[in-house]
């Protein structure tokens, strides 16, 4: 009786052929929650090498086992392998007695100015006090934006925030580097600079942000990127990364992107793809999330929550 | 354009068709295949390119169509017309009338480019002679007023806002009736970013737009948006009636396929489109010469008509 029963469930090896048809069907979930079409097809991939050959028990079914094997790698995927501590970093910085520098960068109207504002709230609820680079000086409005943002977050904790505009039309490399320089007179614990948005294949503006980064050497290159975006963040990133590589010094090992805002998540449901392609590309965290468009609406990424709408 | 990538692609596998000498169900496949995949690649809604791989399939009978080259000609204009399904919702463009007042209300999620638009939007208008003007009636955003001014400033273009109005309600309906009585013939209202999931600003919207009666409602959408379009566009359209689609950004990389779906959740067609930031960064747009653009086609003609 016992044998017998154990050679009902005598196991089976996985081969491609089982993996396939499920894996199909796996991408175009992801493809569907927004992951953009390369991460999707390499992820996939992947894992169904990772699957192929595997010894698995008769009972199981092919289907959730490769759900499984994808669920490990979308998390491991996003689970930072380096973490970014920008709270101890600022500590740091202050006992070298100069201030923490944080460059926020991205295409147009993707929330750059907005979480740059909202991460002064966390800053100043933590304790530092901020000088805002206003370095968008071609948007209109990009400076009085700004300026309504300092005086709200004065109003929330009073002399916590200063703002640093040269007006319209200067250079943003020379205007943060004023800033710094402002901010290093004035004790200021951090500097936030804030750039216009500009397309990654806009060489002359690509190259001028490059600039900005090479000269003011800032502790932390934040890339702010969207929920919503398609498969159009790949090639954003690389792009943005490829900039920085190409217009660094030449023995200089190249500044490249630090880590990742991802913007208007509270905007997409479950269509959380964004998050894997930004991080598949880039390798690295998203430090932040941005859930909606007050100061509060901070957060870090749950990789759990994320996984399990992707798998859904 | 850079959605002339996605047409190129499309072209080749259409052309790999014509190449083989016999169409089986199998090289129907493939060419299907690649079509859609180029169409997942450029964002088009997932739901819309599997719709349009079961329509072509269920279109061409295999077994009815006799010769080789009555087969291809079948294949290639069903898949020319489930193109055209995506980007033309068979509506006529909204046109302004001379003479009398044409509200125009712009909507859309954050960061779209709806203020930068309505801008560029008045001064294509005001080139064409159209007395016309701007109103802001984003309270929300920072600076949204500063930038609205400073743009309409540069373009010459009369505005109307407030620094210490919060309702947008009340200065969308004071800025129409002040330009209607100016005898303005153009009107555009800006109004704030929102999106689906917060109901307070779906609510707001549906007020500005019962205050200033608008002629068309503009939904204004990002080129590099994904998957998410789609819903979205769909709960503008069931708020206010959208009327147009105008896509943004297409300076950038980004094909464009997720704005398409817009087009067939508001029922609307593309209107214009933006390729830059500054105010004549913009182009109108039409459907046919844009499609047959994408497929590398000379005379369609003869492809749309049976
Ligand atoms: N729902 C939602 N909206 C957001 C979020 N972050 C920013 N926004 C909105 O997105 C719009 C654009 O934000 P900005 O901060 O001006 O974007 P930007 O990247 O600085 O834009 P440019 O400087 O013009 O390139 C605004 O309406 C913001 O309120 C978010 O996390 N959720
Ligand atoms: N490259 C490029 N940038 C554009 C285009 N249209 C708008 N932008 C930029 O996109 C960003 C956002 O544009 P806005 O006009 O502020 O967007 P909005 O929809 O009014 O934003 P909210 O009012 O915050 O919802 C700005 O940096 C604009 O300059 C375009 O066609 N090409
Ligand atoms: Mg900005
Ligand atoms: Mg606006």
């Amino acid at each position: 009786w016992f044998s017998a029963f154990k050679s009902l469930v005598s196991n089976k090896q996985l081969t491609a052929a089982d993996i396939a048809p499920v894996m199909e069907k796996m991408k175009d979930t992801l493809t569907s929650k927004n992951v953009a079409a390369e991460p999707a097809e390499k992820i996939c991939e992947s894992v169904a090498a990772k699957l192929d050959g595997k010894v698995i028990g008769s009972f199981s079914r092919v289907a959730t086992i490769v759900k499984e094997a994808m669920r490990e790698s979308l998390v491991q995927l996003l689970t930072p392998k380096r973490r970014v501590d920008i709270l101890r970093d600022i500590k740091q910085a202050k006992s070298e007695k100069r201030p923490y520098v944080v460059v926020f960068c991205g295409v147009n109207g993707v929330g750059k100015s907005t979480n740059l504002a909202k991460i002064t709230f966390w800053l100043n609820e933590n304790n530092n006090r901020v000088l805002i680079a206003a370095g968008d000086t071609f948007r209109a409005g990009a400076v009085e934006q700004l300026r309504t943002h300092t005086r709200h977050l004065n109003n929330l904790h009073p002399n916590s925030v200063q703002l640093y505009e040269q007006g319209y039309g200067k250079d943003p490399a020379g205007l943060a580097a004023s800033a710094i320089q402002i901010a290093i007179e004035r004790q200021i614990d951090v500097v936030l600079v804030d750039t216009a948005g500009r397309m990654q294949d806009n060489e002359p503006l690509m190259r001028a942000l490059s600039k900005l980064i090479r000269v003011n050497e800032p502790d932390l290159v934040l890339f702010v990127g969207e929920a919503l975006v398609g498969n159009e963040a790949v090639d954003q990133l690389v792009k943005f990364n490829q900039a920085l590589a190409d217009h660094s010094d030449r023995d200089a090992t190249p500044r490249l992107i630090d880590g990742i805002v991802l913007t208007k998540f509270d905007t997409i449901d479950d269509k959380v793809g964004a998050a894997v392609s930004m991080t598949y590309i880039t390798g690295q965290p998203i430090v932040f999330v941005g859930t909606g468009q007050t100061y509060s609406d901070l957060k870090s990424l749950n990789v759990n929550a994320v996984v399990n709408s992707l798998l859904k | 354009m850079v959605l002339a990538d996605l047409g190129r692609r499309i072209r080749t596998a259409i052309g790999k068709l014509g190449q083989a000498t016999i169409i089986n169900e199998d090289e129907l496949n493939a060419m299907l295949k690649e079509v859609c995949g180029a169409l997942i690649e450029a964002d088009v809604n997932v739901k819309l390119v599997h719709q349009l791989r079961t329509n072509v399939k269920s279109a061409l009978n295999f077994d009815e169509m006799t010769g080789g080259v009555n087969k291809r000609r079948v294949i290639h204009r069903t898949v020319f017309q489930e193109l055209m399904k995506l980007v033309d919702p068979g509506v006529e463009p909204f046109q302004p009338v001379k003479g009398q007042p044409n509200v125009l209300m712009f909507v859309g999620l954050q960061g779209a480019g709806k203020t930068t638009t309505c801008t560029k939007l008045a001064y294509y208008y005001q080139k064409k002679g159209f007395k016309t003007c701007l109103i802001c009636a984003d309270t929300f955003r920072a600076g949204a007023f500063d930038q609205l001014k400073q743009n309409a400033t540069k373009a010459r273009i009369p505005f109307y806002g407030s620094y210490t109005e919060v309702d947008p309600v009340v200065i969308a309906a004071q800025g129409v009736e002040k330009f209607k009585e100016e005898n303005f013939e153009v009107i555009i209202v800006d109004t704030s970013g929102r999106h689906k999931q917060e109901a307070s600003l779906f609510e707001e919207m549906l007020q500005v737009s019962n205050a200033v009666h608008p002629n068309n409602v503009i939904f204004v959408i990002d080129a590099s948006i994904g998957q998410a379009c789609e819903s979205q566009a769909r709960a503008f359209h069931e708020t206010v009636d959208v009327g147009s689609v105008i896509i943004t950004k297409l300076d950038s990389h980004a094909k464009g396929g997720g704005a398409l779906s817009a087009v067939a959740a508001t029922h609307s067609p593309i209107i214009f489109i933006g390729t830059g930031e500054h105010v004549d960064d913009f182009e109108p747009f039409r459907v046919k010469p844009f499609v047959q653009k994408l497929l590398g086609m000379g005379d369609i003609s003869g492809l749309v008509e049976k």
